[in-house]
C-alpha cells in the first residue's frame, strides 16, 4: 500500500509552529521587559518646575492629557526633601498656591538623590504620572516614579 | 518660679504640637497580587498624601494610581487600563477613616502601639467600609504608622480572566507606611 503523499500538510504544521514560536517569543519578551533605564530616555518636555505646576493649577485636564505617562524633565529649585520609607523623594512647591511636584527615584539612583539639599537648582528626569487635586491638602499634587538626575 | 513657668511652656508647646494634624506626602503604599504562576503583580507607590489627627483620631491616605510603580511596562499597562483600575477616569486611592480606640494610643508618651483604624477605602469609584489593624510608633515627637492588611478585588468591581486564572492573587496584600515628622 502506497503512502498518501499531503505537501501541504507538511507545510501547514511548520507555518503552525512557526506562529506557536513567534507568540511564545512576544509573550516571554513582554513578561521579561522592563522599564528602560530612564538616564538612557529622551524626555518629551523639558519645563520649569513653577510653570509646569501652575499649568497643571490651570487646566489638570489638560495638563494630564500633554504630560501623563511621558518622560519629562522638569528643572527648579529644590523646595523640601522627604524621606519614603528607605528612599528619598524631591519637591518643587509653587509657594503661591502650595502646589506641587514630586519625584521618586529609580532605586539606582537614591544614593545621588539623597544627596542633594533644600535650595539647590536640579533638573530631574522621570516618568510623570500626572497631577491630581488633594482633598487631604486642598492643592494640586503631580507625582513623578522613576526619576533620576540629569548630569 | 521663673523654671515652673519655663516647665509649663514647655508642656503646653509639646501638648499643642502632638494635637496638630500631621501630614506627609510621601507615605509608602505596596500592594502584592502575586501568585505562584505570576510574580509580576506588585507594585509601590511612595508619594501618597496621609495625615493623622492626634486629637481627633482622623487618619486619610490619597494615591494617585498613575504612580504605582511596576518593574514590567505590560503590567503597568494594564493596571492602569480600563478593565482593571481605569486610572484615567477614577485617578486617585482614598481612605478616611478614624482610629476605633482613641485612647489606645498616648501621643504624648514615646512607644509603640497596636491599634485598629476603621474608615472607607476608596477604589476605582466604589467606597467599601475596611477595618484595618496597625502599628503607631511615637519616638521624639515623631510618629511612624504602619499597616498590613488584604482587600478583595471583587469588593471594588475588579474581575477577569486573570484573577479567575490563578494570575492576579484574588485579595492583594496591602502594606502601608507613613512616617510624620
Amino acid at each position: 500500500m502506497s503512502k498518501v503523499k499531503r505537501p501541504w500538510l507538511k507545510k501547514l504544521s511548520i507555518a503552525i509552529l512557526v506562529l506557536i514560536g513567534i507568540g511564545a517569543g512576544i509573550y516571554f519578551y513582554k513578561v521579561l521587559e522592563r522599564h528602560p533605564d530612564t538616564k538612557n530616555e529622551k524626555a518629551v518636555f523639558t519645563v520649569n518646575a513653577i510653570d509646569f505646576i501652575r499649568e497643571f493649577e490651570k487646566d489638570d485636564k489638560a495638563a494630564n492629557k500633554k504630560y501623563a505617562e511621558k518622560i519629562i524633565t522638569v528643572n527648579g529649585i529644590v523646595s523640601e526633601m522627604e524621606a519614603a520609607d528607605t528612599t528619598v523623594n524631591i519637591k518643587f512647591i509653587d509657594t503661591a498656591s502650595g502646589s506641587y511636584a514630586i519625584f521618586a527615584f529609580q532605586e539606582r539612583y537614591v544614593a545621588e538623590a539623597k544627596r542633594v539639599k533644600i535650595g539647590d537648582s536640579v533638573s530631574i528626569k522621570g516618568s510623570c504620572s500626572g497631577g491630581v487635586l488633594s482633598e487631604i491638602l486642598g492643592t494640586e499634587f503631580i507625582t513623578f516614579k522613576r526619576c533620576t538626575l540629569n548630569n | 518660679m521663673k523654671k515652673t513657668i519655663l516647665f509649663l511652656g514647655l508642656v503646653i508647646t509639646t501638648a499643642s504640637l502632638f494635637a496638630q494634624k500631621k501630614t506627609t506626602t510621601s507615605a509608602t503604599v505596596s500592594f502584592d497580587a502575586s501568585t505562584s504562576i505570576d510574580a509580576l503583580p506588585k507594585a509601590d507607590n511612595k508619594t501618597v498624601i496621609a495625615a493623622i489627627d492626634p486629637q481627633t483620631g482622623l487618619v486619610q491616605f490619597e494615591a494617585n494610581v498613575k504612580n504605582f510603580s511596576f518593574a514590567n511596562p505590560m503590567m503597568q499597562e494594564h493596571f492602569n487600563g480600563e478593565k482593571w483600575l481605569n486610572s484615567n477616569e477614577f485617578p486617585k486611592f482614598t481612605f478616611k477613616g478614624n482610629i476605633v480606640e482613641p485612647s489606645s494610643v498616648n501621643f504624648t508618651k514615646d512607644g509603640s502601639y497596636k491599634t485598629e483604624v476603621e474608615g472607607l477605602l476608596a477604589v476605582k469609584g466604589k467606597e467599601k467600609k475596611v477595618k484595618v489593624p496597625g502599628t503607631i510608633v511615637v519616638k521624639n515627637g515623631s510618629l511612624a504608622v504602619s499597616a498590613n492588611f488584604s482587600i478583595a478585588l471583587a469588593d471594588y468591581g475588579i474581575t477577569g480572566a486573570p484573577i479567575d486564572g490563578g494570575k492576579v492573587a484574588k485579595q492583594p496584600k496591602i502594606t502601608v507606611s507613613a512616617d510624620f515628622k
